[in-house]
């Protein structure tokens, strides 16, 4: 599935393909374009996130029971984000439920879509409508420490102070559109929803107060604050506990599936954790090993450069009573030590909205 | 250092972010075993969605456990538990 905002990148935007998504990894240099996330506002283009409408009477039914946090009151202007788990427990997908006067509607994770749809296609018990809406609804983001500066050039800028994980349906240039706080990185982030043949021309409007990035500036951001990456920290057989989505989750709530897969593995304790870490000269792939005087402690789960911290940042799931900051490892042949999230400190949380 | 010494370094950290987490869900009236909230797991907005009251209840739950007053300091401080174990516990930073 390729962005419909495609035709309006620059030549020079670079794209690849994340599960079942052509995504812009970068329309410039991924260090210009973290620097706008993390310093200015960037605009992103969210077209790898899928968009699924869930209406029908028993919709918020189906909805809290194949979802893992409470949506049973999701009103309107609501939106949270949360996991579908499989019956064993393991994630599907991580996705922002956006409460709808009809239903629910469910946002993907990049690259997601399909895989969502299925699942909840087999999952649908109650009978519920289900509808891609991916082919005339895509979204766009606006995420950066003056995001908020550029919701009120573009949209409202009352829309800007909206409480997290709020949801306004709201109108642009005569286009209907669902606008919400957001974000995905720390900083203030914002999120429309909008038809796509308004897409392009609202795209080409952000541009004029911000500056585009792509995926790899938004998922290195991410990382940054511990925002979960289904996409690189879902692993085979890994349980909510060890990738440490716990906050995902809520166990007090009744019934949902995969509820006592997660609880189980909670209850078992034991079992390995994931820690971030830093240090060493390259990047360790996935299943690196890491070792503490040669005995094997776990591996890594992903790992980038980070333009922030100057040095190669990741993730390791290593045994529980190592899973701690302040500890030095060994990470295939280099030592690295592990850190105390957030690993970089946005600035959002220093600046007002004004 | 051995592997048992960094468990036991790893153990300290563990214990005082534990001794965090049952006091926020114990000030916090929150309805979940303290054990669930994860040592790296936002606490503001999103993650554990504490607010600014929640922020100023801390602040005296803190003092009042720790003897750390944290009044002046940035938000960054409450970015995870973790990160608030090395303010009232700085011996975790060495």
């Amino acid at each position: 599935m390729a962005s419909v905002l495609a035709s309006a990148h620059p030549q020079e935007t670079v794209y690849g393909q994340v599960g079942d998504a052509t995504v812009p990894l970068r329309f410039s240099s991924l260090d210009e374009e973290y620097k706008v996330l993390r310093e200015r506002a960037a605009v992103l283009d969210l077209g790898g996130h899928g968009l699924i409408e869930i209406t029908g009477p028993d919709a918020v039914a189906f909805a809290q029971r194949v979802l893992a946090r409470d949506v049973e009151y999701l009103t309107s202007d609501r939106c949270m984000m949360t996991l579908l788990l499989d019956a064993d427990g393991q994630v599907v997908d991580q996705v922002l439920a956006f409460g709808r006067e009809d239903g629910i509607l469910l946002e993907s994770s990049c690259g997601a879509g399909a895989r969502l749809l299925a699942h909840l296609r087999a999952n649908n018990d109650e009978g519920v409508e289900i509808a891609d809406r991916s082919g005339d609804l895509t979204v766009l983001g606006l995420e950066g420490p003056y995001a908020w500066g550029v919701v009120g050039r573009l949209i409202d800028g009352e829309l800007a102070s909206l409480p997290f994980e709020s949801v306004v349906d709201t109108t642009w240039n005569g286009a209907d559109i669902v606008f919400a706080r957001t974000g995905f990185t720390g900083e203030y982030g914002y999120q429309m929803i909008v038809p796509i043949e308004h897409a392009a021309d609202l795209w080409r409007q952000s541009l004029e107060h911000a500056q585009a990035a792509g995926q790899e500036a938004l998922e290195l951001a991410m990382l940054e604050v511990r925002q979960p990456i289904p996409r690189h920290e879902v692993t085979e057989g890994a349980t909510v506990v060890e990738i440490g989505a716990n906050w995902l989750v809520d166990v007090t709530k009744d019934e949902f599936v995969g509820r006592e897969a997660v609880l189980a593995a909670f209850e078992a304790g034991g079992g390995r954790r994931t820690v971030g870490f830093s240090g060493g000269d390259g990047v360790p792939a996935p299943g690196t090993r890491v070792w503490v005087n040669g005995q094997d402690i776990g591996e890594v789960v992903h790992a980038v450069h980070s333009v922030g911290l100057g040095a190669t940042l990741g993730l390791a799931r290593v045994d529980h009573d190592l899973a701690a900051a302040g500890l030095e490892l060994t990470v295939g042949g280099t030592e690295v030590t592990t850190l105390t999230s957030p690993y970089i400190v946005p600035k959002s949380w220093s600046i007002p909205i004004i | 250092m051995t592997i048992d010494e960094l468990r036991a370094r790893a153990a300290e950290r563990q214990q005082t972010c534990s001794q965090i987490k049952k006091m926020i869900v114990s000030r916090l009236d929150l309805e979940i075993d303290p054990d669930w909230i994860t040592d790296d797991q936002p606490l503001f907005g999103r993650g554990l969605e504490l607010d600014s009251l929640d922020v100023l209840e801390l602040y005296v739950a803190i003092e009042a456990e720790f003897g750390v007053a944290l009044y002046d300091s940035e938000m960054a401080v409450f970015g995870s538990v973790s990160r608030l174990a090395e303010e009232v516990n700085p011996a975790l930073r060495a």
